[in-house]
């Protein structure tokens, strides 16, 4: 007897009573959650986009890796929003050192290099997390000192809150970086044309550096969030989002910040959707790709991109 | 110099000769499992589980005098790598009998191979009906046994404890996308729905990936059942319970053997606690095997065993049994395999094979306090029987 995802007509509580309004609400917490996480970690992979042409496979790498520290380093300190700094420092060095000492010296040949090596410095690191921490999930059970909120029938839990507020925080901390300081400035000019900046006095080098410590913390920050979220932190944490996110990079415009954003959210709350309210029995990871599949068909530059 | 080289030949022959002759008297039992991999976790319960059997029997004298050799390897979770290392349990060690600490995805394609070769099989906790079944020639593979549940019959044992025991009327299924999953939750569903309980929600998760399982939960608690059948692995059910906990959900949570993991546990924390979990290891079973087993385990590894461990050592015992019977001819083994009658096994007694599927109660164990403990046994020969094919 083949299990069926969708329940015969007079049992399904969706066409029936009110509680379903309360339900579509919770999906939307669930999806909007989901959704922002996405958009911490394709930040970093749009950004690097848009600043080399490289298709920065081992970013999924780094969020596993900035999990990772986040959770030792929460088991000696023992508070969450330290080692939550902590994992975002780890991965944003780390980040800086695959730029610096990995893409850097490859950037004279054609693109397929870097990209070979990101796959396999990205599969070396998963080996690398199994045998230092073990093939084993580790918990990550932090209390993080905020409570459930309900609003009428919107109800978040502490983890939701959680990763909206900090994607929130740092989206701010983006917005404000990219277009209120100079650097920022500077490595939106570089996105657009690397060479009449760097005749402009900018330093390349340094504006490169500090996207990739950027996007790597944001990566970072994600892994703590998910390892929190799931309570669960692995060594192959990364395989799903690494080629998700390249969806969700895609579908938003490479190397257009608002556009990922918008794109992350979307594949966020399109899974939770097809899964918790239409209850369609589509796998979850190919919605990223199915949305890819459509901007590319219809809109080639993404979902806010321009021709 | 020369002299030195010669006598150092004769030195090395002679150990040679003595290991190999040593060997000889040896019985071969061959033993294969996800040691290292995606499931190395579970590999590792299995082995320490089997060679805490092996050291019982060798220091209990061995069989008949004759002390057993375990060859152990490392399928990774690899049907190819097992099919390999099937052919080098006969060819290379030729091993008398062999033990399968491994899952269904190895287990099933070395089944054929053994069954060719006339080597007795039992496998510890492999689900899949093609370990004892040719679907090919549609006839059992009488060479291969099965200590562990037919998804299908623990499935049924679940739904009998919940609707008969814990009375839930309205029932909600989650369960992965596997072989295992599907089979489970549709031997629960036809059960259950038999004894009048009614299946609000049927929804499946990719395995292995899915670990959000929010979307799922709330569509669940929509409905507000009486009882939640999840079907899952130890680190996927943790974050159910879990979510399902921050999710404000009261239903009942009901999980089968791969929720049956100190892993569960510890991942879960206090989430897990009034679980109730459908598997064929009773923490408290008052038989001797059973509580010497349990901390002996515990005194070798420093944790607690579990269904996986507990279900390769029985298959392991329950062909150190046999030969212990028959002696080492391969046909008489398989003949005392099924003939086994009342077998006092770690996970129960065992009434008999039915073409090689074991008969013995389904237990239900519920989490109290951070452990696994007794909640019910499901006996019903109706429920634990399997079905004869033809």
């Amino acid at each position: 007897m083949p299990l069926s995802s969708s329940p015969s007509k007079k049992d399904d509580p969706l066409t029936s009573n009110a509680s379903s309004k309360r339900m579509l609400w919770q999906q939307l917490a669930n999806g909007i959650a989901i959704g922002s996480v996405y958009a911490l970690i394709s930040l970093g992979l749009t950004m690097v986009y848009g600043i080399l042409r490289i298709l920065h496979v081992a970013h999924a790498g780094i969020y596993a890796l900035g999990a990772y520290v986040g959770l030792f380093s929460f088991k000696v300190i023992g508070n969450f929003w330290l080692s939550l700094m902590v994992g975002m420092a780890g991965a944003a060095i780390a980040g800086y050192f695959v730029e610096r000492f990995l893409y850097t010296p490859l950037l004279h040949l054609p693109r397929i290099a870097p990209l070979i090596v990101s796959i396999g410095l990205f599969t070396a690191l998963e080996e690398a997390f199994r045998i230092v921490a073990g093939p084993h999930t580790l918990a990550y059970n932090a209390r993080v000192g905020l409570g459930d909120l309900s609003i009428g029938s919107f109800h978040l839990t502490e983890t939701q809150i959680l990763i909206l507020f900090v994607t929130f925080a740092i989206l701010i901390f983006l917005w404000v970086f990219l277009t209120k300081t100079r650097t920022g400035l500077a490595m939106r000019a570089c996105a657009q044309d690397p060479e009449t900046t760097s005749s402009f006095g900018v330093n390349v080098s340094a504006i490169i550096a500090v996207n990739f410590l950027i996007g790597s913390a944001m990566a970072g920050a994600a892994g703590v969030l998910i390892g929190v979220y799931d309570n669960q932190v692995w060594p192959t944490m990364g395989s799903i989002p690494a080629y998700k996110a390249l969806a969700i990079v895609v579908l938003g415009g490479l190397g257009n910040i608002p556009g990922t954003v918008l794109a992350s959210i979307v594949v966020g709350l399109a899974e939770t959707f097809f899964i918790g309210v239409l209850a369609i029995p589509f796998p979850r990871d190919a919605v990223a790709f199915v949305g890819m599949i459509l901007v590319l068909m219809f809109k080639p530059y993404g979902l806010l991109g321009k021709a | 110099m020369k002299r030195g080289i010669f006598h150092f030949c004769v030195f090395v022959f002679t150990v040679l000769f003595l290991a190999f002759s040593a060997h000889a008297q040896d019985i071969p039992i061959g033993f294969f499992a996800p040691i290292t991999g995606p499931a190395a976790a579970d590999g590792a319960s299995a082995k320490n589980a089997v060679e805490l059997g092996l050291k019982e029997v060798n220091d209990a004298g061995g069989i008949k005098g004759k002390k057993v050799n375990l060859i152990i390897y490392d399928d990774r979770l690899n049907p190819q790598e097992a099919v390999a290392i099937a052919n080098k349990l006969i060819e290379k060690d030729k091993v008398v009998g062999v033990a399968s600490g491994s899952y269904s995805g190895p287990t099933r394609v070395t089944a054929p191979i053994f069954q060719k070769a006339g080597i007795p099989m039992v496998a510890g906790y492999a689900v899949h009906p093609d370990v004892t079944w040719d679907p090919k020639e549609k006839k059992p593979n009488d060479f291969c046994f099965r200590n562990g549940f037919l998804g299908e019959i623990e499935g049924a044992g679940a739904a009998e404890f919940a609707v008969k025991n814990l009375k839930a009327k309205k029932i909600s299924i989650i369960s992965m996308d596997n072989d295992f999953g599907r089979a489970i939750s549709a031997g629960f569903a036809e059960r259950s729905e038999k004894l009048g309980a009614s299946i609000l929600t049927k929804q499946m998760y990719k395995f292995p990936g899915e670990k959000d399982f929010r979307p799922y939960l709330t569509r669940i608690k929509d409905g507000n059942p009486d009882l939640i059948f999840a079907a899952g692995y130890y680190n996927e059910a943790a974050s159910m319970v879990r979510q399902a906990k921050e999710l404000g959900i009261t239903s009942q949570i009901m999980g089968e053997e791969g929720f049956d993991s100190p892993k569960f546990l510890e991942i879960a924390g206090s989430a897990a606690e009034g679980v109730i979990i459908a598997t064929n290891l009773d923490r408290d079973d008052p038989r001797p095997l059973v509580q010497n087993f349990l901390k002996n385990y515990k005194k070798a590894y420093n944790e607690d065993a579990d269904m996986v461990g507990a279900s390769s050592y029985d298959a392991f015992m329950i062909l150190v049994n046999a030969i212990s019977k028959a002696g080492t001819d391969p046909k008489a083994i398989q003949k005392a395999l099924l003939e086994t009658k009342d077998y006092n096994g770690l996970t129960g007694k065992i009434s008999r094979f039915v073409q090689g599927e074991v008969v013995k109660p389904v237990q239900i164990q519920v989490v109290k306090d951070g452990k696994f403990r007794r909640l019910g046994v499901v006996d019903n020969p109706e429920v634990i029987t399997p079905p004869t094919k033809q």
